[in-house]
């Protein structure tokens, strides 16, 4: 039943090929936690997916209830936190995910530092990944003023007073940020457009340029 | 990546072959025991933010309350301690520069290690310059937490943070549902405490105190009424222990 079903899309679509490259491959011992319990240091990369998938799900279901507006941004943070049903645990989630995704990402960095997995014909992978913690700490950045309280409003304030201090192009930074004079209304709409908009669509594009280069490149071999 | 026509007759993916004892499959073998790991992953995070809540982020955003001694997110902290040793018109070096070698350092890795050699051993100068690197941020990290909690302490007198009020925003008393208004604790609060703090506990003469159960325990809330503190005179003006009590353990089911 199964299979005639996939044979039947297969025929329409010839998904084949594309699932061979997917999924049709051989593990290497040395990355398989079963073979050698050592091995776990090759989960970071894929934990870290798995808090970034986490906070993807959480963020939409945040997104559902969240107003970005200085009126009612922290009442609706109120409200998810003490109102809505489980609301208090997608909130931590997506509050300690946060950590936790820079945490994984800084361990799956140096996994890949000590193995020299960087090295030819890696580079470019690397260089990806490299991106990917940039957007991440982004992510943090534009993350951290949204819900609207004191702590967020003075961290961002003092944030982009900072990128506002570069020479020359410091004070256009700050105007892209902050959207007015003051850390205010404007800045808070850009933060989210920013933080469920621009991020997102960069940090998807990375993460599939990232996998298809692993899929290309293969894993390297044992040390 | 491979593309290509689907051959017929072709298996959809290659049969286990042991030539190599210890590889298997990525599907569904492997896959079937990296989930695992997720789950046991995800269960132990789960955990922690069931434990953990959210800290409070000092309530509703007051742009007027200059007295706030902001600070980063701690993954930001290395880069924030950074700046404060090039004050004044060095700002530029560690704003500019610093960031900017390091992150071209960090993009340009492949090509500094040149070396064929991939074990941590086999390239000592790599090898160490990571390890300086990330005990350098761990101790920039921690340098710029103790500091900030350092500035903290000193602006709260000396370590006295628990001894203020924990500071709720004052919205309208229209926005505030009290819970278990038939309780004798808020009979006693309505004709005692509410001629300072409000009919709805919104703050009028005293604080705000319409949620104080959220930030405070019995027990936190109970030695502060006793004890009382500036205009609030101790055991808030009521006569008998056991008002005070009724009082405090309504007064601690008020979670906003």
């Amino acid at each position: 039943m199964l299979k005639k079903a996939y044979d039947w899309i297969d025929e329409r679509l010839n998904v084949t090929p594309l699932w061979r490259d997917v999924a049709d491959h051989d593990v290497p011992a040395h990355v398989n936690p079963a073979v050698k319990m050592s091995a776990f240091v090759y989960c970071f990369g894929g934990l870290t997916f798995l808090v970034i998938t986490t906070q993807i799900l959480s963020g939409m279901f945040l997104a559902m209830y969240y107003t970005p507006d200085i009126t009612n941004a922290w009442y609706s943070v109120q409200y998810i936190t003490n109102e809505v049903l489980l609301g208090e645990v997608v909130r931590g989630m997506h509050f300690w995910g946060a950590s936790l995704c820079i945490i994984m990402m800084f361990l799956h960095m140096l996994r890949v530092f000590f193995t020299g997995a960087y090295k030819a014909p890696r580079e470019m992978n690397w260089v990806v990944g490299v991106l990917i913690f940039f957007v991440v700490l982004a992510f943090g950045f534009t993350g951290y003023l949204l819900p609207w309280n004191q702590k967020a409003y003075w961290a961002t304030a003092v944030g982009t007073q900072i990128a506002g201090s570069i020479p020359l192009i410091g004070p256009y930074i700050q105007t892209l940020l902050v959207g007015s004079h003051t850390v205010g209304a404007l800045t808070l709409t850009r933060f989210f457009a920013i933080h469920v908009f621009f991020l997102p669509a960069a940090l998807l594009v990375l993460l599939a340029l990232h996998f298809i280069m692993i899929r290309s490149q293969h894993i390297a071999g044992p040390l | 990546m491979a593309g290509g026509e689907r051959i017929p007759g072709t298996p959809r993916y290659r049969h286990h072959l042991l030539k190599n004892p210890g590889t298997e499959p990525f599907f569904p073998n492997f896959l079937l025991k990296e989930w695992i790991v997720g789950a046991v992953f995800l269960l132990a995070f789960m955990l922690w933010v069931m434990f953990n809540p959210v800290p409070d982020g000092g309530g509703l955003a007051n742009p007027q309350d200059t007295s706030f001694i902001p600070v980063p997110d701690w993954y930001f902290l290395f880069l924030y301690q950074i700046l404060k040793y090039y004050p004044g018109s060095d700002i530029t070096i560690g704003v500019v520069l610093v960031p900017f070698i390091g992150t071209l350092l960090l993009i340009a890795v492949p090509w500094l290690d040149i070396q064929k050699s991939r074990h941590p051993y086999k390239r000592p100068l790599a090898t160490g310059g990571i390890v300086l690197a990330t005990l350098l941020t761990i101790w920039l990290t921690n340098e710029a937490a103790v500091q900030h909690n350092a500035e903290v302490a000193a602006a709260n007198g000396g370590g006295a943070l628990s001894a203020g009020l924990v500071q709720l925003p004052k919205i309208p008393a229209s926005q505030i549902h009290l819970v278990d208004t038939s309780d004798p604790g808020y009979k006693i609060f309505e004709s005692q405490c509410a001629t300072c703090h409000g009919q709805s506990a919104e703050g009028q003469i005293g604080p705000p105190i319409y949620a104080i159960g959220a930030h405070w325990n019995y027990n936190q809330i109970l030695s502060f009424v006793n004890k009382g503190m500036g205009a609030m005179p101790p055991k808030g003006g009521l006569t008998s222990e056991s008002q005070v009590e009724q009082v405090v353990k309504w007064l601690s089911k008020q979670k906003g």
